[in-house]
């Protein structure tokens, strides 16, 4: 982790105070964010986010598979998170497990609605191909190479980018003889649907370091934090998902504070995160 | 199944001395020390280097040199069908005590007494050769962190298939059963760092194809430092000193 004198701990928490952090940002300015889209070519969806010198990749890759029993109409999604010792040489071995264990759980928890799949980003019925037979699983495998803090906002921005780069290919059902053997498909390898990823929320985590709270901490903010609160958004305004980290106790009437605070700051980081997955889509056509 | 045509052309459209596309990259890890990224056609690995600094576990200190370790790892979207691997598999663990004894060979170790240098390795894409690629970014990333080095380290492989010695092996060449011969070069100093082979090759063609493989070194070599000197004009002279001291040799 970061090691602060407390002259510099003060250092920073004075700049948030008066409202100018140590990289001349405001409290609620997010760093310039960066995408790219299609950098991993296997996968059927992939991008790469940088938030600052905060780096990371997410890919989605959709296997056939079969529904669960207690939803046989939904599809499956599940999200996976590694930290690559690049990022952070503690994350070696088995050292970044503990955190890619609590970043998985926070997306997925922000991501990917209740367990009935109500609220979800994707909607899970769009997954299904025939009903208890055959659905798409779809796996989205996120890798941190570079770590300067809220790597579950820039995570959160690299699977919404990874969707909308997302093609799954086009399934015909053939008709099985009887309706208990396995149903028989058609992969198509020319015709690709495209997600309808306008409901992916985003992910804004608000953390609180003195008596001020702000968006987008880098890790020498982070490691000052007594609680961060991090908040899934959609285009609506409507909350999906709500995670706190941290120890220290938070006042109820400071979280729904900072849920409309979140709230405001989404709206912006929606419309700059949509237009620069549109330029990185644009920038993959150009190229031959 | 055929790897070469009768025009002479293999699966990927290559002949069988040509080198997939290289292209380096450098400091695409902000926050280490030293980090470069390497691709050898659809190949694409980073490396990242911490340190000199403290060494962490005061037992595995030395008194005469400096300690280098290195972890390699692959992220569960590199390989085409995804699967979830544990981490420190014996394949990785392997990969990395190969990339950790290549680079013990070039890092000047003695100059940095009581201190530890981290290698980390990720692969973000696999087709063949993850291994030779690895090495050619960890040279990188080492020159990238200014850590002295007596020479570069180049690595390539070269295989054997339809009786033709094939350069710079991709996963469906790697994955067809013939002979696989990884090298690694220090390419001034013309010592062999880095040998491995699996399955069987009769001796006077090994030779043939462990030749091919260090061809392929020495134009990984010539590609690297064409990139340093291009780096330097644009970092400073101080830059990639590492990389370029052996360059001509009269500076040394």
């Amino acid at each position: 982790m970061v090691g602060l004198s407390v002259g510099e701990k003060n250092f920073i928490k004075h700049g948030i105070a008066q409202d100018l952090r140590n990289d001349g940002r405001k409290r609620l300015t997010y760093r310039p964010i960066y995408v790219e889209t299609g950098v991993i070519p296997q996968a059927n969806g992939s991008a790469r986010v940088k938030l600052g010198a905060t780096d990371v990749i997410a890919s989605v890759k959709a296997e056939l598979g079969r529904p669960s029993v207690s939803h046989p109409d939904q599809g499956k999604v599940s999200i996976y998170v590694e930290c690559s010792p690049t990022a952070e040489p503690s994350f070696e071995g088995r050292g970044g497990e503990e955190l890619s264990a609590e970043l998985s759980t926070a997306l997925e928890l922000c991501l990917l609605g209740g367990k009935s799949g109500a609220g979800a980003g994707i909607d899970p019925s769009s997954l299904s191909i025939k009903e208890g037979k055959v659905c798409w699983d779809l796996y989205v495998d996120c890798l941190v190479i570079s770590s300067d803090g809220n790597l579950l906002d820039a995570l959160g921005a690299a699977i919404k980018a990874a969707l909308s780069n997302t093609g799954i290919p086009r399934v015909q059902v053939r008709e099985a003889a009887s309706s208990d053997e396995q149903a028989d498909v058609d992969v198509s390898d020319e015709e690709f649907l495209q997600f309808d990823t306008n409901g992916v929320p985003v992910i804004v985590t608000l953390t609180k370091a003195g008596r001020h709270y702000i968006v987008d901490a880098t890790s020498e903010e982070e490691s000052l934090m007594s609680s961060a609160v991090s908040i899934s958004v959609n285009r609506q305004g409507i909350i999906c998902g709500l995670t706190k980290r941290g120890g220290a106790g938070l006042d109820p009437s400071v979280i729904l504070d900072m849920i409309s605070v979140a709230k405001h700051v989404s709206e912006q980081l929606i419309n700059k995160l949509d237009s620069e997955i549109e330029a990185a889509e644009r920038a993959n056509e150009e190229e031959p | 199944m055929e790897y070469v045509n009768p025009e002479g052309l293999r699966l990927d459209g290559r002949r069988p001395m040509e080198m997939r596309q290289l292209r380096a990259e450098i400091g695409v890890v902000s926050r280490a020390d030293g980090s470069a990224a390497f691709e050898m056609g659809n190949t694409k690995v980073i490396a990242a280097v911490y340190g000199p600094r403290e060494v962490q576990n005061r037992s595995q200190q030395m008194n005469d040199q400096a300690l280098v370790r290195c972890e390699y790892s692959m992220a569960n979207f590199s390989t085409g069908d995804r699967r979830r691997k544990t981490k420190g598999d014996r394949r990785s663990t392997e990969i990395s005590l190969v990339i950790r004894q290549t680079m013990e060979a070039c890092i000047c170790q003695h100059l940095m007494p009581r201190s530890q240098i981290d290698i980390y390795v990720q692969v973000l894409q696999a087709d063949g050769g993850t291994r030779s690629a690895c090495i050619n970014a960890a040279t990188l990333a080492l020159a990238d962190a200014g850590i002295p080095m007596r020479d570069l380290v180049t690595s390539c492989s070269a295989g054997y298939l339809n009786s033709t010695p094939l350069l710079d092996l991709n996963y469906l060449e790697d994955s067809a059963g013939g002979a696989d011969v990884t090298v690694g070069i220090l390419p001034k100093m013309d010592k062999v760092t880095l040998l491995q082979m699996d399955a069987k090759l009769p001796m006077d063609i090994f030779e043939n194809v462990m030749q091919l493989a260090v061809e392929g070194c020495k134009a990984v070599e010539s590609y690297i430092r064409e990139f340093a000197i291009l780096l330097k004009k644009k970092m400073g002279p101080g830059y990639a000193t590492a990389i370029l001291s052996k360059n001509g040799g009269s500076k040394s």
